[in-house]
């Protein structure tokens, strides 16, 4: 009797030792991926979840410096032709082989890609003039206009197995259907499974919305296995449960704890955590291109965000500082441009954006709204850290110097689509810069968007600046370093001057975890399994 | 006519059985009181507060998490601390009561009125309408109600004007169930036969003999129903889909503050909760109360 009882606890012991070390690395994400289909929309999150399961050409470390990935080398004639060497011996998780043809075929997928949302990645593959493959291994790109950022953008363009599709010979032709025969892949053919076949480290397992995403180890990786077995992201949209569940045990790594809740952890020798300053700055877009805005209402029916000294009044109204100090609790740096001091093309001494509400009250009499005006500024409540916070905090600021300020704060899934939609009048943002240079931000956002696609993917708000378009066209085809950061630089002058996009601050990235691991921080924001290993 | 032998039961007014009710037991007494105060409170809120917590003029971010009995930049007291807008929490609770009322009073209205107002047609009129107002209540019953509202807010967006509406939608078809019941009843009473053969019109019965004669329980089951309306409301707000952010509920007032519980930041989230406690509860017993009181079962 006593002996199975014994035998029984020995048993359960040992199933249960069993079953912990078969447990996921559970990782407990703020901010949910909106797709596995890595060119559904240029999202951190989305990019993040991403590069698990599907490998561009080249990748950023934690950085961003550039290393090879798919290709192995890389070169340029000088002008615009660019020539890839790429890995051999990769196979897909499906185990069909690695070659040139998968890359021509992700690139036309880019640009057939109808369910994406705001053009993604095709401002990159809409420059290509041409792609062609002299062999296997081999790939060459012309592209319309020099893009000195190529290989950097590349690494973002997530490589698709040909073998998804039906095909003839696969070509760079959009006008033949690049050779494809059967429907082009949309976002639901990724979500559930079926087409997520990538050459990452981690292959899909399973993908339920809002709930759970499993990855499983992908053993025919090229590179280093990993150390976990499978991963599993946790979408936890709230910070004090976030950090209550990795207190708690229910999470081994989490992103982004409220900087506030960190002392909860510091003397805590079960848990570590680390700090990363990050590119990526919060702003507001104005709606400036339309003469009628449907959250804005002024007695005079114009649509007072078309007066730039309107734009620099509601500049002047808010204090950074204190949005920073009190509801960022200092983890953030005050923003005066769009990317950080020091990287490459921002201005070393950009002029400081003053706190000046008697200035900014003179402005808006100047401009002819003395009695303010109404306005609705819009904002995410689960993408970006306090985005509903600090939008609230903005609308206190502005009410305090006249405007009659609201808020809408919404979950990313209805925002992201309104904002695209241009429904939004004063619509908060968050722009990680992909390539770690000020023309990240400044070809996608104020650009005036071109024929081809490849700026102003996200110029919703209708800015247009044509002495700031000609300066950021000419900066992002300029191959010399220091006359592109010169134009960089200048650009960056030229478009501030108009406020049509109100910069607030950077944000730093979070990231805690248990003591048994640790975590490498990365600037870009992305929280990947990869950057979590066992402590030795 | 002569006394009857047992004294009737029924001889009391009905209005004095039930304060006498409610009155003997210090409970509900006490929750009736608990419950005048809260009304009161809210009612007068603009007037009692020390500041508008909507107007976003008067709030500083300056002033923010503070705790309770920290004073602020302009010098005066916040006796419940302040929350991450620095708003102050004595205020933002008060307007908060308000709105919770608000919401609670006005849906319960709205849905007794269409209720009743299904409920008394399908009784009267029977056949295919009675068949097609109850399969509705069905369909409307089946689902729960907290989904149907997250559902219809999700789509249509925050207000309080919204909230309203969704409760309404989600709480009617339990009035007119009930509603139906009770006239049903009364129907097969004399008094109705007699007024039937009096020929009196059927719009005139339903209004004048059958509505007053049968919505007594309805309006006890209404009183219960107020207070889960309100938590329906703070729910939804708590879930992000109620009040737009700058005009907090209760509901909305504790999941703001449930971000900061971690870092002690504790009155953000409890006051409010309390608030909430106390009147769902003070509604409750008195509720309860009523119900007793007139005997009346479901709802």
């Amino acid at each position: 009797m006593h002996k199975q009882t014994l035998l029984a606890c020995l048993l359960t012991t040992c199933l249960f030792a069993g079953s912990a070390h078969a447990q996921p690395l559970r990782i407990a994400l703020g901010s949910e991926p909106t797709a596995i289909d890595p060119h559904y929309h240029d999202l951190t999150p989305n990019n993040a979840l991403t590069a698990h399961i599907f490998e561009g050409l080249t990748r950023q470390d934690e950085k961003q410096k550039l290393h090879p990935a798919l290709a192995t080398s890389w070169e340029n004639d000088g002008k615009n032709t660019w020539t890839f060497k790429l890995r051999e011996g990769v196979t897909f998780s499906d185990g069909s082989p690695f070659t040139a043809d998968d890359v021509v075929f992700t690139f036309c997928r880019t640009l057939k890609n109808e369910t994406a949302i705001a053009g993604s990645f095709a401002d990159i593959t809409g420059n290509f003039e041409s792609v062609t493959t002299p062999d296997a291994h081999t790939v060459v790109i012309a592209t319309k206009a020099p893009e000195p950022l190529l290989p950097t953008f590349l690494g973002t363009v997530g490589i698709l197995s040909s073998s998804i599709v039906k095909h003839d010979k696969l070509s760079f032709d959009i006008g033949k259907n690049c050779g494809v025969t059967g429907t082009w892949p949309v976002v639901g053919d990724f979500n559930d499974g079926k087409l997520a076949i990538g050459t990452g480290p981690y292959k899909l397992k399973s993908y339920t919305r809002g709930s759970a995403i499993d990855l499983d180890r992908n053993d025919k990786y090229w590179g280093d296995a990993e150390p976990w077995e499978s991963v599993r992201f946790l979408p936890v949209p709230n910070a004090a449960p976030r950090l209550a569940g990795l207190l708690a045990g229910d999470y081994d790594v989490i992103e982004n704890p409220a900087a506030r809740d960190l002392a909860r952890i510091k003397d805590d020798k079960r848990f570590g955590y680390v700090i990363t300053p990050t590119t990526r700055v919060i702003y507001y877009q104005l709606d400036v291109g339309r003469a009628q805005s449907p959250f804005v209402k002024a007695a005079d029916g114009k649509n007072p965000l078309q007066d730039v000294r309107v734009r620099q009044a509601m500049s002047l109204a808010i204090d950074r500082k204190a949005i920073v100090a009190r509801l960022m609790d200092g983890a953030a740096e005050p923003a005066y441009q769009f990317l950080p001091t020091g990287m490459f093309g921002t201005l070393p001494n950009p002029p400081e954006l003053r706190y000046d509400p008697a200035e900014a009250k003179k402005l808006l009499a100047e401009a002819g709204y003395a009695n303010g005006f109404q306005l609705t500024l819009s904002t995410t409540n689960d993408r970006y850290i306090n985005d509903s916070q600090i939008t609230q905090a903005v609308a206190q600021y502005l009410t305090q110097v006249g405007i009659k300020a609201d808020v809408d704060a919404m979950t990313r899934a209805i925002y992201f689509p309104r904002r695209s939609k241009k429904e939004l009048s004063v619509a908060l943002g968050g722009w990680g810069s992909t390539s770690g240079e000020a023309s990240s931000f400044l070809r996608q956002w104020p650009a005036t968007p071109n024929k081809e696609g490849t700026v102003g993917g996200s110029n919703y708000g209708g800015y247009s600046n044509p002495a700031f378009d000609k300066l950021i066209l000419e900066a992002i085809s300029t191959l010399d370093d220091a006359k592109r950061s010169s134009l960089l630089q200048q650009a960056q002058t030229e478009m501030m001057k108009d406020f049509a996009f109100i910069p607030l601050h950077f944000e730093s990235a979070v990231w805690a975890h248990k003591a048994n691991l640790t975590y490498t921080g990365r600037s870009d924001q992305f929280t990947l399994a990869m950057s979590v290993k066992p402590v030795k | 006519m002569n006394k009857p032998i047992i004294p009737d039961d029924t001889a009391t007014p009905l209005r004095r059985k039930v304060l006498r009710g409610i009155r003997k037991r210090p409970t509900t007494r006490g929750a009736g009181i608990l419950l005048a105060c809260l009304v009161l409170l809210a009612v007068f809120a603009p007037l009692i507060a020390p500041q508008n917590p909507y107007d976003l003029a008067t709030l500083s971010v300056m002033d923010n998490r503070l705790a309770p009995g920290a004073a602020s930049m302009s010098g005066s007291v916040y006796w419940l601390g302040t929350d991450a807008q620095g708003r102050d929490m004595v205020s933002a609770i008060l307007y908060g009561l308000r709105t919770s009322l608000l919401v609670g009073l006005l849906s319960t209205l709205g849905a007794l009125t269409i209720g009743v107002a299904a409920g008394l047609l399908a009784a009267q009129l029977g056949g295919m309408v009675d068949a097609l107002i109850m399969r509705i209540v069905d369909f409307m019953l089946g689902f729960p109600s907290i989904l149907v509202a997250l559902v219809l807010l999700a789509s249509v967006g925050r207000g309080v004007d919204k909230v309203i509406f969704a409760i309404i939608l989600v709480q009617w078809a339990q009035y007119a169930r009930l509603m139906r019941a009770s006239a049903l009843v009364e129907r097969r009473k004399e008094y109705i036969e007699a007024a039937v053969n009096f020929g009196l019109p059927t719009p005139y019965i339903m209004l004048a003999h059958l509505l007053p004669n049968s919505i007594g329980a309805v309006l006890v089951v209404s009183t219960i129903n107020i207070a889960s309306a309100i938590t329906l409301e703070a729910t939804l707000s708590f879930l992000g889909v109620g009040v737009p952010v700058t005009q907090p509920s209760l509901g909305l007032l504790i999941a703001n503050g449930f971000d900061y519980l971690l870092s002690g930041e504790y009155w953000i989230a409890v006051f409010p909760g309390l608030a909430l406690v106390l009147l769902i509860m003070s509604l409750n017993f008195v509720g309860d109360r009523l119900r007793r009181s007139f005997n009346v079962k479901g709802g």
